[in-house]
């Protein structure tokens, strides 16, 4: 068994954080709401002299435009969790802790190439969603968090990969670092008990007397003398995120960097249940709880989340904004299998089908449906029936006569002297008469002789002349 | 001395004043008369591509239409980015070119027309993208357009009025085409290689003023 643990120190600041590049002062705040006090305060805040502990009202004082959010416990834990779904994609054996996760990743380490690997793809995936982490790596998932933990308090740890090394790294931790009752730390540090060495060699059946079973419990689990199971993180069936920012952001630009974090988390949570969405729900929500939704649909379920970052933007560029986003919302409420794209073992032409379908998505997102489309033949003689947008056709082939290569969208009436027609110049009909007389079944007939002229320039035209009406010339192509 | 730095023995060098031999191999036009005036053979992938014609129904877009058969035939994509009228299904049809291969994009603004064709071009899904432009448009842009069809190597052809062949232009190959005698004439006033001013005369498929002049 070889446990990773995360462990997220100042978590409600990061939440705020990591929604935009540069965080204005900023601190949490918690305890009663007469007399709120500062949990937490960001580096810009803390230039200003505001520090933990703080009323309020002082750190106010000292940082004017000091932004104030209310510690939210239950937006930690529901980012906690969807950081153990999104942990998932490096193994199955993900539990959540208090304040971070252990990650089981001795069956993963052949998939990733090693330890090493798999210890940097997972730091710099944390790093992309925005966190700040420190890890822990131990045989037992307890002192993989003493490790993690003592990283975020700056004491200097290795890790350790064998049962047998684990007691003599251990040893000279505080521990302060395990979560033993208040009570249990205090005793021990009443009888000069500092260490982690000093607690493992006391006598067993003393300690379990002293400080009772429960705390002797914690220190064989510690050091790998009893197993410590971990049930894993099951995630729900729908995909749901939230993210505050920490300012009202004005125009799409400053929310795009946001929302990148929100479908990179997501990325990684659908890649590690093999998923992908076919719709996706932004919402962004504005000042009195109003919001603005965009509802994205895909031809596939996707999960890249630059690929849905660039279909947002296109929408969201066409969205006129009622006010300023306050928060971001992405529902997904169904997930789909997903065949992962990024790999190349595709076959060469379901591949190119791939690309096409999202190249479709791309111009359609920004440009509008029917600015969009494909061609086909249809199986109608008049010229202005011979095509249609999209869908393939019956006809595979045309077998008439020859065709110009540009259609007019309206047939335009042509000035016509004494001599026949002219079109800058005086046409020549090079070849025709083509007549094409259908129609009459639907009330919209046609009987008309198509020519091909050409001007005096070498431009050449398909023209028609209208049997119904003497002397009346029509462009209705061009063979371009 | 010679010997050892003779420029048509290192790979990748061309001398001005021959074709380019070393070119990567182009799509064949269908033309072979103007094949061997293309470098590698034929229209280029990857790279920019100017048509310059003085007026229109001169054989310009047919002219790609061999082209365009084999690029549908390999299942890429061949993008239409705001041509001035619509491509009539029939003529693509009998000039071989698979419809379902065809995507027509008309958009609004020179701006979306730009970013469409930059798009298309990289997506990789489009074997060719042929697009026109309304407006002026600066180098910097053309170049973009010119990188973006080298990363999707994919045959980039910009249609353009012909007094457009005064200003630079970042692409490898520039067309002029014209018309003589019911017949297109094609000359080459940018290719790797001398430029070629006495323009060669094509016959062009589906084009019905040639058939009638034979």
């Amino acid at each position: 068994m070889l446990w990773v643990a995360l462990e997220l120190p100042e978590l409600p600041l990061q939440l705020l954080e990591r929604a935009s590049e540069s965080a204005p002062p900023l601190v949490v705040t918690e305890g009663p709401s007469q007399r709120p006090i500062v949990a937490c305060a960001n580096d810009a805040a803390q230039v200003s002299g505001v520090r933990e502990g703080m009323t309020v009202a002082a750190a106010q004082a000292l940082a004017g435009s000091l932004r104030c959010v209310p510690r939210d416990e239950a937006a930690e834990h529901e980012a906690l969790e969807r950081l153990a779904g999104w942990a998932a994609q490096f193994t199955s054996t993900v539990s959540l802790e208090p304040t971070g996760l252990v990650l089981e990743i001795s069956g993963s380490l052949r998939l990733f190439g090693g330890l090493g690997k798999l210890l940097a793809a997972l730091k710099g995936g944390v790093r992309r969603l925005g966190l700040h982490a420190t890890f822990g790596i131990a045989p037992t998932p307890l002192a993989a968090r003493v490790f993690a933990r003592a990283e975020a308090r700056g004491i200097a740890v290795r890790g350790c990969t064998t049962l047998p090394d684990l007691p003599a790294r251990l040893a000279e931790l505080p521990l302060f670092l395990l979560e033993w009752p208040g009570r249990t730390q205090e005793t021990l540090a009443d009888l000069g008990i500092l260490r982690a060495r000093d607690a493992l060699a006391l006598p067993r059946p003393g300690f379990a007397q002293r400080f009772g079973p429960e705390a002797l419990a914690l220190l064989d689990r510690l050091a790998g003398r009893v197993p410590d199971p971990r049930v894993p993180y099951q995630p729900p069936a729908r995909y749901k995120a939230r993210l505050e920012l920490p300012a009202e952001a004005d125009g799409v630009e400053a929310i795009l960097f946001p929302l990148r974090r929100l479908l990179t988390e997501m990325e990684g949570t659908l890649r590690g249940r093999g998923a992908g969405v076919q719709g996706l729900d932004l919402l962004l929500e504005h000042p009195g709880k109003r919001s603005t939704r965009l509802a994205l649909a895909f031809a596939a379920p996707e999960r890249e989340a630059d690929f849905i970052l660039s279909i947002a933007r296109e929408r969201l560029g066409r969205t006129a904004l009622p006010a300023p986003t306050v928060a971001l919302r992405l529902v997904a409420e169904r997930l789909q299998s997903c065949t992962p794209r990024e790999t190349s073992w595709l076959s060469g032409r379901e591949e190119k089908a791939v690309s096409r379908a999202r190249l479709i998505e791309r111009l359609s997102a920004r440009l509008g449906n029917p600015r969009v489309f494909g061609i086909a033949l249809a199986n109608d003689h008049r010229p202005e029936r011979g095509w249609r947008p999209s869908n393939p056709s019956p006809r595979s082939a045309w077998d008439g006569g020859a065709r110009p290569a540009w259609l007019l969208n309206r047939p335009q009436r042509l000035v016509a002297g004494a001599t026949g027609p002219s079109l800058q110049g005086r046409l020549d009909l090079v070849a025709g008469p083509e007549r094409i007389e259908t129609g009459w079944w639907d009330g919209e007939p046609v009987s008309r002789d198509y020519f091909v002229a050409a001007n005096p320039t070498g431009e050449t035209y398909w023209i028609y002349r209208e049997r119904r009406e003497p002397g009346a010339w029509y462009l209705h192509g061009v063979f371009a | 001395m010679s010997a050892v730095l003779d420029p048509a023995r290192v790979p990748g060098v061309w001398r001005g004043g021959e074709v380019d031999a070393a070119s990567p191999p182009g799509i064949p036009s269908g033309h072979a008369r103007l094949d061997l005036e293309l470098p590698g053979g034929g229209w280029p992938r990857g790279a920019l591509t100017e048509i310059l014609h003085a007026g229109v129904g001169l054989g310009e877009v047919s002219l790609l239409f061999g082209a365009l058969a084999r690029i549908a035939s390999e299942g890429r994509t061949i993008a239409w980015i705001n041509p001035p009228h619509l491509p009539y299904a029939p003529a693509l049809a009998s000039a071989g070119v698979a419809l379902d291969a065809c995507l027509v994009v008309r958009p609004a603004t020179h701006e979306d027309a730009l970013w469409s064709a930059d798009q298309a071009l990289r997506s990789g899904a489009c074997g060719a993208a042929l697009f026109w432009l309304t407006e002026k448009t600066d180098y910097a842009w053309l170049r973009r357009l010119q990188m973006a069809a080298e990363s999707g190597k994919a045959l980039a052809v910009l249609f353009r009025p012909l007094a457009a062949l005064s200003q630079a232009s970042p692409a490898h190959l520039r067309l002029e085409i014209g018309s003589r005698g019911g017949n297109l004439t094609v000359k080459v006033p940018k290719r790797r290689g001398p430029p070629l001013h006495t323009p060669i005369t094509l016959r062009t498929p589906g084009r019905p003023a040639a058939r009638a002049a034979a």
